[in-house]
């Protein structure tokens, strides 16, 4: 009666065996659940220095205490596993209904090991699991993995989070897709499945999910509630989804276009939140006890999806040179289907669009070409052709060619929707995450853009390196409870900390709370160390210390590393190289 | 050139659509500030007032506008001069990821 389902499935693969273990109070206790989790099962399993696409890497699904609870956007789940895009440790987090449906089926997380000789999915049945042949999905697309397993088990109430062929071909940056468009979508977890011949996890169970206090629970959800539901910045979310960014961000000068080459794009307005709202939308779509519904269902030409979030908005289509919204949306589709991550796929593509014009590459796409752009994302998840290379990742793709500078990444994982010489805090936050190329594990777009909690000026270096360490701290600790990360925008560090007093028994004060996401967040980083990554690796690419940008308001601006990581590495206690002190180790009870 | 007049754009997103024009060429005395800007906004979009103000001349939180790209509370916040060709954008609050 604490909010965990109170078990843990151990799924070797290997040899076809599956054991259930009671959740750990200490785990719970340090690492409360989800990344946390995660992080902390990983670096306890797994070598550093093994191959992840072979069979000694794990994979662990987790949810947090307060998913499931029927607290608001309390939805979500992480998959934790080594990356086989960037080589370190990573962790991704998803919507909808699958995190509900493993608790309800009596399981807080899923630990899978070795490697299955054919096609299997694990079926987590209402307190029971066990391994299924999938022969017959291998080759699916995730929609109809999805159909297929709810039409085998004869239940419609079955949950399925799966991958596409894209994992099954281990393309470096698979996803993992859960209800046919919510996504663990960062980092190629999607490839470790397929590696270890893991088709899918389905769920289902009517396992009540209790908590400690559940009087004191109520008047807190109605808090939080009112909370969300009276701030305006939530209003905008649910009318425009996430795609409303398109403007402001393009607004400020800081829109990546065509591979980061500049900042501003011209036909923005036609792919906006605004533009989705009055064409495209069917109707707006949420998670598990979400009252946001940020989520965008989409219908045209007799086609219907899920889709597009802000950020493939912006991949498929500045990134590429592109401003047709309906061809952006089928791009989405695909990488849906074939569970690709939709940052790392366009932005792949865009790199080739860049080589390609400048003659470092001889193919025929170029920036803007529709057609071009869609058979390619199809090439990618079924490594045919270019598609082949290209799903390596824009790294390897363009080092492959000699010309690497081309590759916008961080850690070779691809960076995402925000210009960095436009916004110094957010720029650190992509140098420094542990996960490589990364917009939410410390989303400064928030203070420098939108102005939430507090308007920072995005051109300052000044004070950045401590809201980055804040920011990545909360975030971690957030992951770990199962909340929605957009619940940020509302809440504050006491309220998920009086959620999760009520829900787990446990006293769970701000201070503490953010100390459980320095732990997760550091755990990340040593074992990150241990792999060889250090401060080199803490950078951006040299485009964004070298070329200032050309338009608007930022004009002249470029990333100020200098100025601003040697305090980041102080602020978090670390030595000059980025390395965790033996008194930081200490205070988080890290040795 | 008209020396005591000065015309401008005002470009308005999400929300803010539904009480104002998307986009629109203004003119204004030369001097003015986006204090006075918005006095003229709200005089034209009457269902402006209650989504930019909390009261009068105080913002409402995480509203955000821009003069050419750059955030007035980095200039002169509701002070600032608007100029000759300058393009103002109104942003009601907004999140994303």
């Amino acid at each position: 009666m604490d909010g965990y389902a109170g078990n843990m499935i151990y799924a070797d693969l290997s040899a076809g065996k599956i054991s259930i273990r009671p959740t750990p109070p200490e785990l719970k206790k340090k690492y409360i659940g989800g990344r946390g989790f995660g992080i902390r099962l990983l670096t306890d399993m797994v070598d550093p220095g093994i191959e992840p696409l072979s069979e000694e890497n794990v994979i662990i699904y987790a949810a947090g205490p307060l998913t499931g609870t029927g607290i608001p956007l309390g939805s979500r789940y992480e998959v934790s596993t080594i990356s086989p895009l960037t080589g370190t440790v990573t962790s991704a987090n998803s919507g909808g209904v699958f995190g509900w449906k493993m608790k309800k089926a009596g399981f807080d997380a899923v630990v899978i090991t070795g490697r299955s000789k054919k096609p299997v999915y694990l079926f987590l049945d209402n307190g029971k699991a066990e391994i299924r042949d999938a022969a017959h999905l291998w080759g699916k697309t995730t929609g109809q993995t999805t159909d297929a397993i709810m039409e085998e088990l004869g239940d419609i109430s079955v949950r399925v989070s799966c991958i596409g062929p894209a994992g099954e071909k281990l393309v470096r940056f698979a996803c993992i897709i859960n209800e046919k468009a919510r996504a663990a979508g960062r980092g190629g977890i999607g490839a470790v499945m397929g590696s270890k011949n893991l088709k899918a996890i389905a769920a289902r169970g009517d396992r009540p999910i209790q908590v400690a206090d559940e009087e004191r629970l109520s008047i807190i959800k109605e808090r939080v509630r009112k909370k969300i539901q009276e701030n305006g910045i939530e209003k905008a979310l649910h009318d425009y989804g996430t795609a409303v960014l398109v403007n402001i961000v393009n607004e400020n000068y800081i829109l990546p276009t065509r591979n980061f080459q500049s900042a501003h794009f011209k036909n923005a307005e036609n792919i906006s939140g605004e533009t989705i709202a009055k064409t495209i939308l069917k109707r707006p779509k949420g998670c598990y006890a979400c009252i946001v519904q940020c989520g965008r269902v989409h219908e045209f030409d007799g086609e219907t999806g899920e889709g597009p979030e802000y950020e493939p908005d912006w991949a498929f289509g500045p990134d590429c040179g592109i401003d047709d919204l309906k061809a952006i949306t089928r791009a989405n589709n695909i990488c849906n289907e074939y569970g690709l991550d939709a940052i790392s796929a366009p932005a792949t593509i865009a790199c080739l669009m860049e080589m390609a014009e400048k003659g470092y590459v001889n193919h025929p796409i170029r920036f803007g070409d529709v057609e071009g752009m869609l058979n390619l994302v199809k090439q990618i998840g079924d490594r045919e052709g270019i598609g082949d290379e290209l799903a390596e990742g824009s790294y390897r793709f363009a080092d492959k060619y000699q010309h690497p500078e081309c590759s916008m990444s961080v850690k070779k994982q691809e960076l995402p929707a925000y210009d960095p010489r436009g916004l110094q805090g957010h720029g650190l936050a992509y140098a420094t995450s542990v996960r490589g190329g990364d917009h939410v594990y410390a989303y400064l777009v928030s203070p420098e853009v939108l102005g939430a909690p507090e308007k920072l000026d995005p051109y300052m270096t000044k004070g950045k390196p401590q809201w980055v360490k804040t920011f990545q701290d909360l975030t971690a600790s957030i992951d770990a409870t199962g909340m929605c990360l957009f619940t940020s925008f509302a809440l504050d560090a006491q309220d998920y900390s009086d959620l999760l007093t009520a829900t787990t028994g446990i006293p769970m004060d701000p201070a503490e709370l953010l100390k459980i996401g320095e732990r997760i967040w550091n755990l990340q980083k040593l074992y990150n160390i241990k792999l060889g990554f250090g401060r080199e690796e803490d950078t951006l690419p040299a485009r964004f210390l070298t070329e200032p940008l050309q338009e608007g308001a930022p004009t002249g601006e470029v990333w100020k590393r200098d100025e601003m990581l040697d305090e980041y590495y102080a602020v978090r206690g670390w030595d000059v190289n980025g390395t965790p002190t033996e008194a930081k180790l200490k205070e988080l009870g890290l040795v | 050139m008209d020396h005591g007049k000065i015309t401008i754009t005002v470009k308005s997103f999400a929300t803010f659509r539904d009480v104002m024009d998307a986009k629109i060429r203004m003119d204004l005395p030369s001097g003015s500030t986006i204090s006075s800007l918005l006095d003229e906004l709200v005089n034209r979009y009457p269902g402006l007032s209650d989504l930019i103000f909390t009261s009068p001349g105080i913002l409402r939180s995480y509203v955000n506008i821009l003069k050419n790209g750059r955030n007035i509370y980095f200039l002169d916040n509701l002070e600032t001069l608007v100029e000759e060709g300058d393009v103002i954008t109104l942003f009601p609050p907004l999140a994303g990821g």
